[in-house]
């Protein structure tokens, strides 16, 4: 048996193992690899930069724990942002299973921020329906929700003043791992209410959201752990997705280094048994 | 740190390292990672359900507020429970209707315009733009509103619409068209597959980031600790697969 033969059966477990020693150094030892903001990430931030004090901001977190290394990030930079342009922040979730992480990251980052529940920001919780919900809310909020996540009648919130229906939230901002999300609140919500929808997602979903992006159907778009790292670099506050970054490119590396391998060995032993052959 | 972020360290880190070890083998120490996963997810789904909408939106409502305008959408999703009764199963029929009646009348005019016209009127674009300056032709490949662009566009629908093309032969023309869309859907499929592998690496590195975390004398060393576990009671599980004597031996 030759090298290359023997190579393409190189047990399976050596390949995870080095994926995984490629992960754990650059985490543990971080070099800083430059951050480029692409365009599609700016148009969320460029959008919430513009929003005047106390416009109204709609984060749905339409994911579960099991997409949370990539959109718990992205969740925690736009709250962030939010916060700090004292938006009123409005948190909700299409997930049912996603409920508990969502009230918790939502409240962990106000209580960081200083904001007050009820005053500055409100967590709706989740509510049966996904496409029936949104157009509920789109006619009226508070039937929709008539209380919050913690029991409070919504009609009694200060954060949610003036605010009847969707038609009143100046930003929508949709973090989805897949069906319910982004286009679930494009088809039942921005396309009749008329509000501004921005989008995140994992990795994974991200393709074929490029043409609603591309379309205006959506004005930006935050792509996985990659996406949330440049927003985090827009809003000056790095954190986990800036500091996983050096470990996604060095894992990258090593893929495209095995794909590489194995194709040369490949063609070293279809060429060596047509040589053998003739 | 309060005894419930100890705990739910050490909790996480045992879970991460149990399904970690699929990538040795299967073994039981995956498999009860697993249906500890399954079996939590359906549990804590079926409770915020129960509490949501049986107690939220149904029981308080009548009850507390006398709100009985309920009874009729609570009337119509309990006949979908006749389905377990055969002599009543018909009923049910009436609570699918409403359902896959109303659903269709929501989604199907908001689908095809949100999918399909929203979508035709993006790919319809100028090849070359008018302007105070007579005809002109953009051809950067970064800007996505570019001209060039607009023509890669118009070639990758046209072709690949081409190759699905099924009553025709793909031969001449037709098939130069059609590999050319082939060509697209690789790169497409690359593009997406390329997204995944980032995506499967991010959350390698999510809970690999909360490994390192809760390997921390805070934490009283889960990590150290669970993994020397994890490790030896794999170490006992496959030699003791080694002596064991085959459970159906050949005759």
């Amino acid at each position: 048996m030759s090298f290359a033969e023997r190579m393409l059966r190189i047990d399976r477990r050596i390949i995870f193992l080095l994926i995984g020693v490629c992960t754990l150094i650059p985490l543990l030892y971080p070099v800083g690899l430059a951050i480029k903001v692409s365009s599609e990430v700016r148009g969320v931030y460029d959008y919430i930069e513009a929003l005047p004090e106390g416009s109204v901001f709609l984060l749905s977190l339409d994911f579960d724990p099991a997409s949370k290394p990539e959109l718990y990030p992205q969740a925690i930079a736009l709250l962030r942002h939010a916060f700090r342009k004292n938006l009123r922040v409005i948190g909700m979730t299409l997930w049912v299973s996603g409920t508990g992480m969502a009230d918790q990251v939502v409240t962990q980052v106000a209580k960081d921020m200083g904001k007050v529940s009820g005053k500055d920001y409100v967590f709706l919780g989740w509510s049966p329906g996904v496409s029936s919900l949104i157009i509920s809310m789109g006619q009226d909020l508070y039937k929709a929700f008539p209380s919050d996540y913690y029991g409070n009648p919504t009609k009694d919130l200060a954060v949610l003043n003036g605010v009847l229906t969707l038609r009143d939230v100046n930003y929508v901002v949709s973090l989805a791992a897949g069906t319910a999300g982004i286009e679930t609140w494009y088809v039942f919500g921005k396309d009749k209410y008329r509000f501004e929808l921005g989008g995140g997602c994992t990795g994974v979903i991200a393709p074929g959201l490029y043409p609603l992006l591309r379309s205006g159907q959506i004005n930006g778009l935050i792509g996985g752990l990659r996406g949330a790292a440049e927003y985090e670099v827009l809003i000056g506050q790095k954190g986990r997705a800036v500091a996983g970054m050096d470990a996604q490119s060095a894992t990258h590396f090593a893929i495209i280094g095995l794909v590489i391998l194995c194709n040369s060995f490949y063609f070293l032993i279809r060429s060596g048994k047509r040589r053998g052959e003739a | 740190m309060s005894f419930e972020m100890i705990l739910g360290a050490w909790v996480a880190t045992g879970l991460t390292l149990f399904i970690f070890t699929f990538l040795y083998k299967d073994n039981p120490l995956f498999k009860l990672a697993e249906h500890l996963y399954v079996g939590i997810s359906v549990g804590y789904t079926i409770v915020k359900a129960y509490d949501t909408v049986v107690v939220r939106l149904i029981y308080e409502p009548m009850v507390k507020q006398g709100d009985w305008s309920l009874l009729f959408p609570l009337g119509i999703g309990l006949l979908m429970l006749a389905r377990y009764v055969p002599k009543a199963s018909w009923l049910s029929r009436i609570a699918f209707a409403f359902v896959v009646g109303v659903g269709s009348g929501l989604a199907i005019p908001r689908v095809i315009s949100s999918y399909v016209l929203k979508q035709i009127e993006d790919t319809v674009r100028p090849l070359a733009s008018m302007g105070s300056d007579g005809l002109t032709f953009t051809a950067s490949v970064l800007n996505p509103a570019s001209n060039l662009n607009a023509i890669i566009l118009l070639i990758g629908v046209t072709t690949v619409l081409f190759y699905f093309f099924f009553s025709i032969e793909h031969t001449g023309p037709v098939h130069v068209a059609a590999r050319t869309g082939v060509m697209f859907l690789m790169i497409s499929f690359g593009a997406a597959f390329g997204y995944t592998v980032m995506a499967r690496m991010s959350l390698l590195i999510g809970r690999l980031g909360d490994l390192i975390e809760y390997g921390s004398p805070q934490y009283g060393y889960p990590t150290v600790v669970l993994g020397l576990v994890t490790i030896i009671l794999l170490i006992v599980w496959s030699r003791r697969q080694k002596t064991r004597p085959a459970e159906h031996p050949e005759v």
